[in-house]
Parts: C-alpha cells; structure tokens; sequence
C-alpha cells in the first residue's frame, strides 16, 4: 500500500531536484521540459495517494456491509451463541445435565433404592428473532423419559409489558422460578410441592417503579401440583398472578438491596385433572391419594415469599397453601395442602450469593491459585395435610402420613459458572401416618444426595 | 348479550373495512445504483396520479447498489414490491433461487419489460487531455480507466460486455482478441467499486483516473452536476444497448396487498409522462413519439445488444462473471 508519507518524502525528492535544477540554470527549453516531466510524475504520485485513499475507504465500506449483514459465533458462559452483526438475531445453545447419586443410610421399613441417575438432561435452544422476539424450547430426556418442559416465544417490545405465550413456569411459587442450577440444593422444599411445574398458556410480566416491583399475570390450562402436561383435560382455566417487590434493589449500596418479597397465586377450577403425588427430598412418594378420589371444583393456591441476600449470606423463605377440590363418591370437600421452608445459605469462599446464577470471584484453576467457590447451606421445611383428608376418606394413614419436617443441610462447590457439585444430607421425618402395625409413623428418611452438574 | 354481540360485530366490520382500504400503501422498489434520481420523479409523479385516479396516498420507498447486490439482497429475504435492476439476469436469479416472481416475468410487460434503454459511454475530464475518442484509447499505456466491479454491478457488466464486443467487431469475432483487448483494459483500471455510483464518486469526487466508463445517464447527470467546466462526455463510435429490465415480486407485492399497484407502477414507466421523466434523466425513450421528442439529448451512435454478440445474458454470465469465468482470468486485484 503506498502511504500518504511515502509520497510526501518522494515530493521532497522531487522537488528539491527541481531546486538544485534550477540552480543550475540550464537552457530554457530544457528547462520546461524538466519541469513538465517533474509535473508529470507528480501527478502519478497524486493519482497512486488518492487510488490508495480510495481503495481503503473502499475497504472500509465493504467490512462495514459485511458487518451489518453477518454473524458471530461465540462461546460464552451462558451458552454457544451465534449473534448476527446488527444484534437483531440470536441462537443460543446450552446444556443442562445432572448426574446424582442417592443413598440411603440406615434401615427402612420403605424400600429405598441407592442409585446413580441421569436427574436432568436438557438441551436448551434459544435466542431472538427480529430483535424483540425471544424463543426458549428445552426437553429433558433424564431419568428414561422424554418430557417437553419449556416452549415458548416472548415479546419484549414493551419493556413494562413482556408477553409470553407457550409452555412455562407459572408465577406463583418461588424456588420453582429459580433455575434448578441456582438453587442451594440438590432438591427443591416441600412448598414447591404444591405449585404447578409448567403449564401451558398466556402471561405478561414487567418491571415498574424503577424495577422496584415486578408483576406476571397469566391464563393457564392449569396442571396438578407440581405437574406438567402438554394438554388441557378440562374447558376451564387456571389464572395466576405474582407481584414481587424488591424496594431498595435500585440502590445496589443499601444493606437490603437484597431484600425481595411477595405472593404469588393461582385460581381456577381443576376437573378431572390428575391427582399429584408428593415426594421426599430423597425423591420417595410419601404421600398420594385413595382410589377413586378424583380433583372437583376449585383450587386456589397462595405462595408469600421473600428472600434477602447480601455479600456471601443468603435467606430464602416462602410458605404455600393449596386447597382443592377433592371428591371420591359423593363425598366432595375443599381440602387444605401446606408447605414451608426457609433456607440459609453462606458462601466461604467471599463469593457474592443471589436469587440467580453464582459466578465465582475465582474458577477452578488451581494451577493459578483458582478453586471456584464453596458454599454451605441448611434449610428446614414442612408439610401437612387437614384432618379432613383422611376423615373424608381421600386417603389413608397406611400410605400417607399427615405431616413431614425435613432438615437439609449441604455443601455446593462451584467450580465456575457452569459446573457445580453437591453434597446434601436430608433428615425427614413423618407425623400422623401409616398404621401402628408398622411401628408408628413412617420410617425417618435419611438420604444423601451427591450431584455432579453442568448447566450453561 | 345480544346487543353486545352485535357492537362487537359492527366494530369487526368497521375494522375489516379499514383494512380493506388504506388511505396510504407503501410500496419498496429495489433498483441499482444510478436510478435514484430518476425514481424520485417518477414516485413523485406516479403518487399524484395515482391519488387522484384512486383517493389513495402512496409512498414508494426506494433502495440502490449495485445490481448484483441488490438482486442478492432480494434473494436473502429484503421483501421488495418490485425490482427495476440493471439486467435481466439479475432478476432472473430472484426468480430462479428465490422463486418469488415467476420465470417468465419478462413477457409480462412490453419490450421485454424494459420500459427504457441506455448505452455505456465515457466521461473525461474538462479539455480531454488524455484525448480520448474511443475505446482503443482505453488500452493506451498511462491511461488510468474508472469502471465498478463486474461481479456486484451491472452498469459494470454492460461496460465490460461493451468493450468486449468492441473488440469483437473490430476483429472479425475474434474471442482471444477481444479477451486480449479487455485484458488491457482492465490492467488499466486501478479501483473497484460495488456500483457505478461509487466510481462516479471515484471519479468525480476523489479526483481518480482518466476516464470513467459510465451509463449514458449517470456521465449526463455528472455532467449537469459537476459542470461543463470539469468533465466532458465522450461517446464512442460504437456501444452495447443496455436494457434495464423492471418486474412485480409476485410473492411480496401480494404480501403487502400491492399487486395491483405496483403492477401499475410499472405500466406508467411506459406511458408518456413516464417516458418523458426517463428521458429528462437521460434514459432513452422506448415510445417513438418521446423519442423523436429527445432526439437531441441523445447522440445517435453504432449500438449493439447482448443477443446478437453474446447469446443472451444466461451465456454471457456463466462465460464472464461467474466465478472461474473469464473475469476472473483478466482481472487480478493489486496488479
């Protein structure tokens, strides 16, 4: 390429010979001659500058189309993106496997299976089109079955207003919005027991107020507790809403920044839709229903929740009611579920604890002193059913206690933002349930539960 | 209930009935590089008629670039209502790769819906001092010649195939004549551009070569521009008929709902108003009584089409511009 200095120093040349040709004066007509020649290949060297100028600026312009109209690949730790240039388009692909191995220590009269299991295995697609229109389909293929459990498609045109329509969670119970790879153990508490998993339907959510309150509202077919499914069985629907309040978040200084609370719920009438069975933190069914007992008539669940973080500390609460319609003959009665929990969580290594996704001060690297962060965590937690449940004859004290409390307590050791490992030991014990042939209540489940994970 | 029902039916219709008759369309006319101003008066002129003929405002919405490129962009998905590009190939790729209009979409309007013509002529600077007269004047060592890329711009190829058959009927047809002559042509020319628009500007603005191979209409408006007293047109001895074609993407015009006028967009190119405003910007008239009209805009000279020396554009692309072809063998950037 010829640079503008190049020519300039070739100008000098040029014309300090035409200085000293001068000087010598020599005859007139060689002396126009000269000088024309001199002209002349002034003239080339402005013509080659200004072809280098353009050819460049040429080049310039082409890398800028090529620019707008093509794409990048990246790989980030969220997931392998391909972005097209003008940020209009995105295709993300991520990845979500958990590998657990249970134990259960101790003598039961239940039979406990110690297994090594594929909990989780989920590819995840998604991204944007036409830049405010965002999609996410992710099935699981873990534990021997495939199950579609996210598809949907968001606009977000309006930064208030958000619009979903698909298969996802609904608003209502707390830890069943956080990501399973945020949560501080392995399993979920007992209050997600008794809020849908995903279901099917209609939502807008937004950030008001300076993102000091979040609001979701939505119409859905409406699915058992902690259920999902792919179809209506009934024309009714199930309607939730879910208000938030994190009041001092704009502010990420104040002490409580990290302050949220708020009540999710949901309503609708639930006919013939399948009755749930609920499961230990061991992943045991502890408690179902009779036979013959079908769901009749209204349910209604109320989820208040909140949660505080700041630094390493992390608390998490949230109670649950659902009460349902229940009916076996000609039996029918509003029947009460209840759940709590409350969790507490620090992170050892100084790391910053969240509602969402840890990402380590420091990934593993111990070759360049990096050893991800270590978090530990306890939770305590619990579930009861009315009297009336059993009184009524939808179930019966040989198959279902009428209460559980469980202690967790764990370790989390990320190794960076995508892997994690898990060591929790659950402690659950049984209230008013199985019959005194069997030595009283239900045996105390002791479970240990290791998870390697990956999830980005 | 009842009367509920019925509101909600009326206000259905009401709405229906909006739909059903905008009070402004917009229409997109994906066109090549040199036609913008040409387009601005017909839009002008069109959208007049046609609001008094129907009630209805419409604006049209004009893209340019090179040819190639533009027809590309058609390809990648860019939903024009209609193409007024360079050449037929172009719009022949559209059908063909993206099957949004049918193949025969040339027989759908007169001349081979090629509603005006031009030829590809030289611009000089002001006093020729070069002294360029024709093309052999081109090959001439230190001659410096300004012409876009024959791959993006169809102006380009029109230049090129001119030269080519040039060459070709000054030596009995002979090809490795011709490919000789073009050869050094090209060794001449120092800079690319997309389209003929940017080697106006390479010419005119950045100062840049000799001589700029140009269409017909673009050297006029430069001319008209830029002034008598900085370049000068020279029209050669002989040149290629260039006839820029213009089509409806079916599949985009019914889309949008504009079928119906952007096929009358593109029959008032070959009315009289139509006709008049192609020759006010140097296009030449297809109707003879436009023409006789502009005669003398326009300077008679020797002119032949693309069938005649080439075979159509199908051949003279595959043999010159498609990748591997001769083009390529003539033409090494950097050199």
């Amino acid at each position: 390429m010829f640079s503008r200095k190049r020519s300039f120093e070739l100008f000098l040349v040029v014309a300090t010979q035409a200085f000293h040709m001068r000087a010598q004066v020599p005859d007139p007509q060689t002396q126009d001659q000269k000088i024309q020649e001199l002209e002349k290949k002034v003239e080339e060297l402005d013509q080659r500058v200004r072809v280098s100028d353009r050819t460049r600026e040429l080049e310039a312009e082409a890398a800028a189309d090529k620019s707008r109209s093509g794409a990048t690949v990246g790989a980030e730790p969220t997931g392998i993106t391909i972005r097209s240039n003008d940020q209009n388009f995105l295709l993300k692909i991520g990845l979500d496997i958990q590998v657990d191995n249970r134990t259960f220590p101790g003598e039961s009269s239940v039979p406990l299976t110690d297994q090594i299991l594929i909990r989780r295995a989920r590819p995840a697609l998604s991204g944007t089109v036409y830049k405010y229109i965002d999609f996410y389909l992710r099935p699981d293929f873990g534990q021997g079955s495939t199950v579609l459990y996210e598809a949907y498609v968001q606009l977000n045109y309006f930064s208030r207003a958000n619009l979903r329509v698909g298969k996802f969670k609904p608003p209502v119970g707390l830890e069943r919005l956080q990501s399973d790879d945020d949560t501080s153990f392995v399993e979920r508490g007992f209050p997600t027991l008794l809020v849908p998993s995903r279901d099917i339907g209609y939502q807008i959510s937004g950030d008001v107020v300076k993102r000091r309150v979040s609001y979701t509202v939505g119409v859905f077919n409406g699915v058992p507790d902690n259920g999902l499914s792919d179809a209506s069985v009934s024309d009714h629907r199930d309607y939730a809403a879910r208000i938030f309040l994190t009041p001092f978040l704009p502010n990420t200084n104040h002490p409580l920044s990290g302050l949220g609370f708020g009540i999710g719920a949901s309503s609708g009438n639930n006919d013939n839709i399948p009755l749930p069975s609920y499961k230990t933190f061991g992943q045991n069914t502890f408690f179902s229903f009779a036979s013959g007992v079908t769901s009749m008539g209204h349910r209604t669940r109320l989820a208040p929740q909140a949660y505080y973080y700041n630094g390493p500390f992390g608390l998490f609460a949230e109670y649950t009611v659902s009460e349902e319609g229940l009916q076996k003959g000609t039996v029918r009665r509003d029947i009460a579920f209840r759940a709590w929990q409350v969790q507490a969580s620090y992170l050892l290594t100084g790391d910053k604890k969240g509602f969402t996704t840890l990402s380590p001060r420091k990934n593993f690297d111990p070759k360049n002193h990096g050893w991800g962060a270590v978090e530990l965590a306890v939770r305590t937690g619990d579930f009861s059913v009315e009297r009336g449940f059993f009184n009524y004859g939808f179930g019966t004290v040989a198959t279902s206690p009428r209460s559980a409390r469980e202690w967790v307590g764990g370790v989390n050791w990320y190794l960076n933002r995508a892997v994690r490992i898990s060591l929790d030991y659950g402690y659950t014990k049984f209230g008013g349930g199985a019959p005194a042939a069997l030595g009283g209540n239900r045996p105390i489940e002791r479970a240990l539960l290791q998870r390697f994970q990956i999830n980005f | 209930m009842k009367r509920t029902l019925r509101i909600g039916w009326v206000l259905l219709a009401a709405t229906a009935l909006f739909a059903a008759n905008p009070s402004s369309i917009k229409l997109l006319n994906v066109s090549y590089d040199p036609t913008r101003e040409l387009y601005q008066d017909i839009n002008a002129a069109f959208a007049k008629q046609w609001k008094a003929k129907t009630g209805v405002d419409v604006q049209v919405s004009q893209s340019h670039g090179g040819s190639g490129k533009q027809a590309r962009a058609v390809i990648d998905g860019l939903q024009a209502d209609i193409v007024t590009l360079a050449l037929s190939y172009d719009i022949d790729s559209i059908a063909e790769r993206a099957r949004v209009l049918p193949a025969n979409w040339q027989a759908r309007l007169p001349n081979n819906s090629t509603p005006y013509t031009s030829t590809i002529v030289f611009l000089v600077r002001k006093g020729n001092p070069k002294h360029i007269k024709d093309w052999d004047d081109l090959v001439k060592p230190g001659i410096s010649v300004i012409t876009p890329n024959p791959k993006s711009s169809g102006g380009a190829r029109w230049a090129y195939l001119a030269a080519w058959g040039y060459a070709l009927k000054k030596n009995n047809s002979d090809d490795a004549k011709a490919q000789d002559f073009v050869t050094r042509l090209y060794k001449n020319v120092p800079v690319l551009d997309s389209g003929a628009r940017g080697s106006t500007t390479t010419f005119a603005q950045r100062g840049i070569g000799d001589v700029l191979l140009s269409w017909e209409n673009e050297a006029y408006l430069a001319l008209n521009e830029l002034g008598k007293d900085k370049v000068e047109v020279v029209v050669p001895a002989i040149s290629i008929l260039a006839e820029p074609p213009v089509a409806v993407v079916d599949k985009y015009a019914n889309k949008h709902g504009n079928a119906e006028i952007a096929k009358a967009y593109l029959e008032f190119l070959y009315t009289e108003e139509g006709q008049e405003i192609g020759a006010k910007n140097f296009y030449r008239p297809r109707l003879e009584k436009v023409a006789a009209k502009y005669a003398d805009r326009f300077p008679k000279l020797q002119l032949f089409t693309i069938d005649e020396l080439f075979g159509g554009w199908q051949k003279a692309q595959k043999k010159h511009f498609d990748d591997g072809g001769l083009f390529d063998k003539i033409y090494t950037p950097g050199k």
